[in-house]
């Protein structure tokens, strides 16, 4: 990695990147696990590199490997982490078992861990890196081999622990709609180099404002009143939607009248948002997130957001 | 599902300091390791041996108000432990014997069967302790916490020091306790006072290279199968070639002309380099006041230092190179 400087504020902060594009690395440089050759940091309060001790007893971990203490039961790995967290005797233990209550485990906490699943083993690693009551978590893929239940489950804990509780959450992922679900905002970094920092709200954003207006029937009516007005037109016939440019989301009366005075039936209509599937590519090809594509992959470059 | 679910809640207890962090990771090794049923029986087993001295020091108390059992003793020293000056030092004052005895059975206790037990206990622990978690990288784990790659080590090894202490200082520890309840009177321990002293030195000596060389091999590979396979390798390899060595230059040398004591006690220590079992043995009988030969032991205990301190270097390396990857 190098020439990296980001500040990560409070929220839910997705940390997006092509593989091999320094996320663990730079995870774990931020843990103390490896060493760096220079630069230094606040994480916590506490100073990088050289309080990174501090700097993990405040942090929970989950690591994107599948690992666990060979022969420990789901509760005694987690009470295990709570001692090493300094959590003491029964205390441990009764701590463990009301994490394991909030990440949904039953029984099959009394169960060796080489026994779980992988969806297991990732909310046992959940458990694990929340049961000090850490201010801040860093999930590396922690949404990895869980079904689509356990996923979105999982995903409200992440929410419910950055609303709720005020915890700081990096969620290191390649699943865009986890991050479109959770975070407040997203740092890509590509080739060691952190390409964008910003609120999802801000990259989610068009250059030009646009709406998407779905419509039944004949379309060209409606077009050519928006046209008429200085507005840019695009219609896309596959999915029945007009998009009409330079027109902020408060300004839809005006579609309703043109949409009146031509007749033409609205069924839908909504502000467009660039992807993020789309701003991560153009990051990673080395565009600015949201200039227009050149590439001719057939995606959009704005499209209407969920 | 639970009967009451609280949902997440923040804790504000106090936690414990960092730099005892290691003694959990020990308590979780060997509440681990005692899990398994044949390893606790193990344990039970290797005490057995601890009977054999006891009796030893019983019948040498028993011999100061019995010359049968006195003769026998003495005929012992001479045959048995080919020592006549301490054959002739039970003979004519037992009470002066009395700390050289004791020292022989627990030196003795130390060196044959609890050595044995070490390497056959270590061999079926270590493996479990840094392989596994280079298996199943619980390594990462371990880290994500405020840990030092020193102190995870300290605390993997001190696993294996509580077994060692369990199989080899505690009972060599009572042996010295009965030996004081067992004789005529308590002015004894002034006598002896320094051997559960020595008895603590000689298990440091014992413990610290034995683990160094045990996790060693248990940090070089995942497959705990192969660490077993190079701990064994190494006091059986070591024993059978230091036996072989110093028979074949004991030959010569007897070819050559006559061969004392002293000659053969220089040729015994040539060859102890290559194996630590000897070595170990050297230097527990030096702590235990009784080594006989003129070698120097300081050698020895330079090896066994270098041994110690370069496998626990490496492993160390071993361990912060896995975290790199």
């Amino acid at each position: 990695m190098r020439d990296v400087s980001l500040q990560i504020p409070p929220g839910v902060t997705g940390l997006l990147g092509p593989n091999g594009s320094g996320k663990s690395t730079l995870i774990k440089a931020l843990l103390g696990l490896l060493s760096t050759q220079a630069g230094d940091g606040r994480v916590l309060n506490h100073q990088w590199p050289s309080q990174t001790r501090e700097i993990r007893d405040s942090i929970g971990y989950l690591p994107e490997d599948d690992c666990h203490i060979a022969g420990l039961d789901g509760i005694e790995s987690v009470t295990l982490m709570a001692q090493l967290s300094g959590i003491g005797g029964k205390e441990a233990l009764r701590r463990s078992h009301e994490m394991m209550d909030f990440c949904g485990f039953g029984e099959e906490r009394y169960r060796e861990v080489e026994s779980y699943s992988t969806g297991m083993r990732q909310k046992l690693k959940f458990a694990q890196a929340l049961v000090h009551d850490p201010p801040l978590l860093i999930l590396d893929e922690p949404t990895t081999g869980l079904d689509p239940d356990q996923r979105l489950a999982l995903l409200r804990r992440v929410r419910t622990l950055a609303d709720r509780h005020g915890k700081s959450i990096i969620l290191s992922t390649h699943i865009l709609p986890d991050v479109r679900t959770v975070c407040d905002h997203v740092v890509i970094l590509v080739k060691g180099e952190v390409r964008v920092v910003d609120t999802l709200e801000n990259l989610s954003r068009p250059v030009e404002p646009t709406i998407h207006v779905t419509l039944s029937g004949d379309h060209q009516p409606m077009a050519n009143r928006a046209n008429m007005a200085g507005h840019t037109v695009n219609w896309q016939a596959e999915t029945s939607t007009l998009e009409i440019g330079g027109i902020e989301a408060d300004q839809t009366s005006q579609i309703w009248q043109w949409a009146a005075e031509s007749e033409t039936p609205v069924r839908r209509m909504q502000p467009a948002v660039n992807s993020l599937e789309q701003i991560f590519i153009d990051v990673a090809a080395g565009q600015s997130p949201g200039e227009p594509s050149t590439s001719a992959n057939g995606l959009e470059v704005n499209d209407a957001g969920q | 599902m639970p009967v009451n679910d609280l949902g997440f809640r923040g804790w504000t207890g106090e936690r414990s300091a960092q730099w005892l962090r290691p003694l959990v990771i020990a308590r979780g090794g060997i509440s681990l390791i005692l899990k398994r049923r044949w390893l606790r029986f193990m344990l039970i087993i290797a005490w057995l041996p601890v009977l054999v001295p006891a009796f030893g020091i019983f019948a040498f108390e028993f011999s100061s108000t019995d010359p049968v059992m006195r003769r026998r003793i003495v005929g012992m020293a001479q045959g048995l432990l080919q020592n006549p000056e301490l054959a002739e030092v039970i003979a004519t004052d037992p009470d002066r014997a009395r700390h050289e005895v004791w020292a022989t059975l627990i030196l003795y206790y130390f060196r044959v069967p609890q050595l044995f037990a070490m390497v056959g206990l270590i061999g079926l622990i270590a493996p479990l302790l840094i392989s596994y978690d280079l298996r199943t990288k619980a390594y990462l784990m371990y880290f994500s916490r405020p840990l030092t790659p020193t102190q995870y080590i300290i605390g993997k090894s001190a696993v294996i020091w509580f077994f060692l202490a369990g199989v080899a200082t505690v009972p060599a520890l009572l042996l010295y306790i009965l030996g004081v309840f067992l004789s005529s009177e308590f002015s004894v321990v002034a006598q002896t006072w320094d051997i559960p002293l020595r008895i603590l030195i000689a298990s440091v000596v014992l413990m610290l290279p034995t683990t160094a060389i045990a996790i060693l091999y248990s940090s070089f590979t995942s497959e705990s199968r192969y660490a077993v396979f190079s701990w064994f390798a190494t006091w059986v390899m070591g024993a059978v070639t230091y036996q072989a060595l110093s028979l074949t230059s004991l030959i010569v040398e007897r070819q050559k002309g006559s061969l004392d004591l002293a000659a053969a006690n220089e040729i015994w220590d040539r060859w102890r380099i290559v194996s630590p079992y000897h070595i170990l043995g050297k230097v527990e009988s030096w702590v235990f006041g009784i080594d006989r030969s003129s070698t120097s032991v300081i050698p020895f205990v330079l090896i066994l230092t270098a041994i110690t301190v370069i496998g626990f270097w490496i492993v160390r390396r071993r361990i912060v190179a896995r975290l790199s990857v």
